[in-house]
């Protein structure tokens, strides 16, 4: 009796080694060949699969090292990420947004590039860009595209329903506002943008440029800069856009999703020029009846910032046991050949900007260069005035969104900026962040 | 892991029969093994850990830096994680008397209709049990869509006015209460018709003899006699409700400005952003303090002195 | 006449009860018949305006949907397996054995109960990622294995069991494991059912550990696979809802099997 216990224990036992044994993924690594890690958070379809091509390549095109691909999911990838650094599990090579590099930089989580990656790759590459994977005078991740974080689409055939002048957008907040009020039914938002403070903390970062002119910090971080009155006017855009009811009290979707406007359940949208590509892929039927502008400046003046280039790059993890290979991995896929580069923009319907003037040039050459016909205006319009993503902790940015988020809710919006400005003053101080900025 | 772990199976002590055999230890070692490695290995030890963690700031790349309490100052500090705390206790505040009121009338109902439909009803009250807090968020999520939802769709029948239910910060915490609620009460229907049938018949039918009416009987008999049940499911359920976090995860994020970040969900953003880790880690294991004590409470208020006692 | 009210108000209540507990179920079913859009349309529809399998077809012929529904059936099952054996033995030591520091190992075992997963997921990761087990069946198996709160219940469920009998069979000079073997577990059939049923559930629905642990698509438990239709550019709403109804299925037919077993084992837990 005893043993036949003992024999369903082993049993058990030798079950779950099997099934251990079935999953594990360190299959043997063919022709001796050292393995590195690559993860790529989740995207859109198309770039999925570019990545997964690009990969495919790599392993083709050299025979020292085999490069493993994994593509994690947007929202766990936080988490995955902090528990695979505590492990010391951490891929050699992932995709990061510029605004986390400085960050990671400063805690060594990553390492700098420019010792692995010669200097004549590093040139053609736009200043902002550059500037913003760099940290003490060293370049953390090679810049890969960028995305302005805040382009105004509206729906042209709503427009003119409402009575309003399709080929004139809004051109100032109480335009918009104004438009906003006229565009909604009850089945129809007017505008929809960020409505939670996650998505309020970076998506307003130029909107925070925009109208006074800094970021709700010091530029060496040394104290916050919150209250600055010129602050009430952002502040007071939203509230009176909720409150209002001219964006949706609940929202149709996360901030990034265009879905809404193409399906028609909002006349405005305020998106990052990726919502482009999914415009043009999923609606096309759609794309002549979408206009697109800069989100108007607060004082009228066109030539202030709006947005900021966000965008991905490539960084390799600090701990990395094969630095070199990684770093050439990063080298070959963005700073060498531009064929897969521009194959990138193409399949992204040109919704995305690269900082490398080499591939700019290529894609120039290349018909398809008109198939979107909003990229030259937001070109124009927004992405020569941005602004760089501000290198300060998160959590900066989201005590910002914070008070943005209060302020929707109808609270009141000095004391918003004031809470948000002591929250500031308290996270200098807890994570020792004055003078780090530069 | 288990994190809804209490609520999955809730138990209470049992006046069993005292058996005492002689000593043996060599067959209980075999036996508690297993259990003992398992749990020595993957919950004792990483606690143990995580408790040393708590006192460095750490990066997991530059050297840990001990910092003392200092983890634990910061969180105690904190006016969010005060704010995290206080809004789990409200949380639970709505969801665990709702809870128990269900339950409650739920199993009196049970009693008095027909057997057939009491196992009906039964089988159906189970059955959002079953149900992952993952499907549940992303159902109730449609249903409160504020334009074109099921819910304001049928508000809308009688006039009423759209609500954003997720996008107000007066009704998103109630909001999410509802599916806390639904997934949790068919255990505490379960018990709490457990312990009215333990309820011997001939108690009502004495009252009935001496005249008694149905309120009387609801007063003098039913309540105080399921006292300890009634206890132990406001317990648990208080315990199992402070611990919630992927119904606001999915379904909110923890807005709108904040009025649904649960002590969980306010830990678990803590960990996915700080660049650090001590934070996140002394905050959880200040949580357990709170839950810890709140355990105590339940041995100690269900008089389950033979729960401790091996 | 009062009774025939009373009678209706009751059964009407009732009603409302199992509306209640069904509906939001009812309304995922619904949703995964619907068009892509027409989900969270406006203005609303409660019912489609086609009634599409497209969904469902789409997932059952999916390659990956199945094999993640397998695997999680498959983990699912070892993983009750394996709590039961783990559990039900350490809860017969307690119950009835007598060894050196007993109260003590019992008090540490207890307290084990009330730690809340979010304190130990990081290091808990650290420890199995030591041991070579990420992205394995193991490491989805293990860690959760031993659970206190069924340690604790089937210890209960144990000191209830009338000692006469063991006392014959002691007499019979039985030991310990003789004992378990041939009057514990035929005792138990309930209350196992209770526990391999509760295990069987906390891993089908478990999302945040696989998350942290597995890598490998293949390997995706359910709830981590349907996460794979939501994203934060676009969401497909109607095929999750399709494969929520899909993931939830076999657990509801599996509790419809065992729900006398699972209604009487709530009871057993004991409450009086």
């Amino acid at each position: 009796m005893r043993t036949s216990l003992i024999r369903l224990i082993a049993a058990l036992t030798a079950a779950t080694v099997l099934a251990t044994g079935c999953g594990s993924g360190n299959e043997p690594s063919a022709g001796g060949r050292a393995e590195i890690t690559l993860w790529q958070q989740k995207f859109t379809d198309q770039e999925d699969a570019w990545y997964r091509k690009a990969v495919a390549a790599f392993n083709k095109a050299q025979n020292k090292v085999r490069l493993k691909h994994v593509i994690v999911p947007a929202d766990s990838w936080d988490q995955k990420m902090k528990a695979a650094q505590a492990a010391g599990k951490a891929p050699d090579v992932y995709t990061v947004n510029y605004s986390k590099v400085p960050g990671f930089a400063r805690t060594g989580v990553i390492q700098p590039l420019d010792p692995l990656i010669p200097a004549g790759k590093w040139t053609g590459l736009q200043e902002p860009v550059l500037a913003s994977v760099q940290h003490k005078g060293r370049k953390y991740g090679y810049p890969m595209l960028v995305e302005p974080s805040a382009v105004l689409f509206y729906r042209k055939d709503l427009f003119t329903q409402a009575g309003l002048d399709p080929a004139r957008p809004p051109a100032s907040w109480q335009e918009l506002i104004d438009y906003g009020r006229k565009l909604t039914t009850k089945d129809v938002a007017g505008v929809v943008t960020a409505a939670n403070q996650i998505d309020m903390a970076w998506s307003t970062w130029g909107l925070q440029w925009n109208a006074a002119g800094h970021l709700p910090i010091t530029d060496d971080w040394s104290a916050p800069r919150a209250t600055d009155p010129k602050y009430r006017q952002l502040l007071q855009a939203y509230q009176t856009l909720y409150q209002e009811g001219i964006m949706p009290k609940q929202p149709l979707a996360p901030y990034a999703d265009a879905n809404p406007l193409g399906q028609g359940r909002t006349a405005m949208m305020v998106c990052g020029s990726w919502a482009a590509g999914v415009l043009l892929q999923d609606y096309p039927q759609q794309v002549g009846n979408i206009g697109v502008a800069a989100l108007p400046s607060f004082d009228g003046d066109r030539t202030k910032p709006t947005a900021t280039l966000g965008g991905w790059t490539l960084v390799v993890d600090a701990k990395s046991g094969n630095a070199q290979a990684s770093a050439d991995f990063v080298s070959w896929l963005l700073a060498g050949d531009t064929t897969l580069l521009v194959e990138f923009f193409k399949n992204t319907m040109l919704s995305k900007y690269s900082p490398r003037q080499a591939v700019t040039e290529a894609l120039a050459k290349d018909p398809a260069a008109t198939e979107n016909p909003w990229a030259k205006t937001i070109e124009e319009q927004v992405v020569r005035y941005a602004k760089a993503e501000p290198a300060y902790d998160w959590a900066i940015s989201l005590a910002f969104g914070k008070a943005i988020e209060k302020a929707l809710q109808g609270k009141d919006i000095d004391q918003a900026l004031q809470a948000a400005d002591a929250e500031i003053k308290d996270l200098i101080a807890k994570n020792n962040l004055a003078g780090q900025g530069s | 892991m288990a994190v809804t772990s209490l609520r999955a199976t809730q138990v209470r002590a049992h006046a069993g029969a005292g058996l005492r055999p002689r000593r043996d230890n060599r067959a209980a070692l075999i036996m508690l093994a297993p259990l003992l490695v398992l749990l020595g290995v993957f919950v004792i030890w990483p606690l143990l850990h995580a408790v040393y963690i708590s006192f460095f700031t750490w990066s997991f790349y530059d050297p840990a830096v001990f910092v003392g309490f200092q983890n634990y100052l910061n969180v105690l500090t904190d006016a969010e994680f005060a704010g995290a705390v206080t809004r789990g206790l409200i949380f639970s505040a709505i969801v665990v008397p709702v809870q128990v009121t269900v339950a409650f009338v739920f199993a009196n109902l049970v009693k008095t209709v027909s057997s057939r439909m009491a196992t009906v009803m039964k089988v159906t009250i189970y059955v959002p049990a079953v149900i992952s807090e993952v499907i549940a968020a992303i159902v109730f999520t449609l249903i409160y869509t504020h334009r074109g939802g099921l819910l304001n769709w049928f508000l809308d029948l009688f006039g009423i006015e759209a609500i954003p239910w997720l996008g107000d910060t007066f009704t998103a915490l109630p909001a999410i209460a509802v599916p806390a609620i639904w997934i949790g009460m068919g255990v505490a229907s379960l018990i709490m018709l457990a312990g009215l049938l333990d309820i011997p018949e001939t108690y009502y039918e004495c009252a009935s003899l001496d005249g008694a009416g149905p309120w009387t009987k609801m007063f003098r008999i039913t309540l105080p006699l399921m006292k300890n049940v009634i206890l132990f499911l406001l317990i648990t359920g208080f315990a199992a409700s402070l611990q919630f976090l992927i119904l606001p995860l999915l379904m909110t994020g923890g807005g709108p400005v904040n009025a649904t970040n649960l002590p969980n969900l306010f830990i678990l953003q803590h960990f996915n952003t700080d660049l650090y880790v001590g934070y996140s880690i002394a905050a959880a294991l200040l949580l357990f303090g709170v839950l810890g004590a709140v355990s105590a409470l339940i041995f100690r208020l269900v008089r389950s002195e033979k729960a401790m006692d091996a | 006449m009062r009774r025939a009210l009373g009678r209706t108000l009751r059964y009407g209540l009732a009603m409302i009860f199992i509306a209640a507990a069904l509906f939001p179920l009812a309304w995922l079913v619904i949703a995964g018949f619907k068009a892509k859009t027409e989900v969270v349309a406006t203005p609303f529809q409660l019912f489609p305006e086609v009634w599409r399998w497209d969904n469902y077809a789409q997932l059952l012929a999916d390659e990956a949907f199945l094999r993640s529904l397998a695997v999680t059936f498959f983990g699912a099952t070892l993983f009750a397996a394996l709590s039961l054996v783990v559990n039900a033995l350490g809860a017969y030591a307690f119950a009835r054995l007598e060894f050196a520091f007993k109260r003590t190992i019992w008090v540490v075992v207890l307290t084990t109960m009330f730690i809340p997963g979010i304190a130990i997921m990081l290091t808990s990761f650290i420890v199995v990622t030591e041991l070579g087990m990420l992205d394995s069946m193991a490491v989805l198996v293990v860690p959760g294995a031993a659970a206190a709160v069924q340690v604790f219940f089937l210890r209960q469920f144990f000191l209830s069991v009338p000692t006469a009998l063991e006392e014959a069979a002691q007499l019979d000079g039985a030991g310990p494991w003789r004992i378990f073997r041939h009057i514990f577990i035929p005792l138990s059939k309930g209350a196992f059912v209770v526990v391999g049923a509760t295990s069987f559930l906390l891993f089908w629905n478990s999302y945040i550990w696989p998350v942290l642990t597995i890598t490998d698509p293949e390997l995706f438990p359910i709830q981590q696979y349907l996460a794979t239709f939501r994203s934060e550019r676009s969401s497909e709403h109607a095929l999750l809802m399709a494969g929520s109804t899909l993931a939830a299925l076999p657990v509801i037919i599996l509790f419809l099997i065992f729900q006398r077993h699972i209604i009487r084992g709530v009871r057993l837990s004991g409450l009086k």
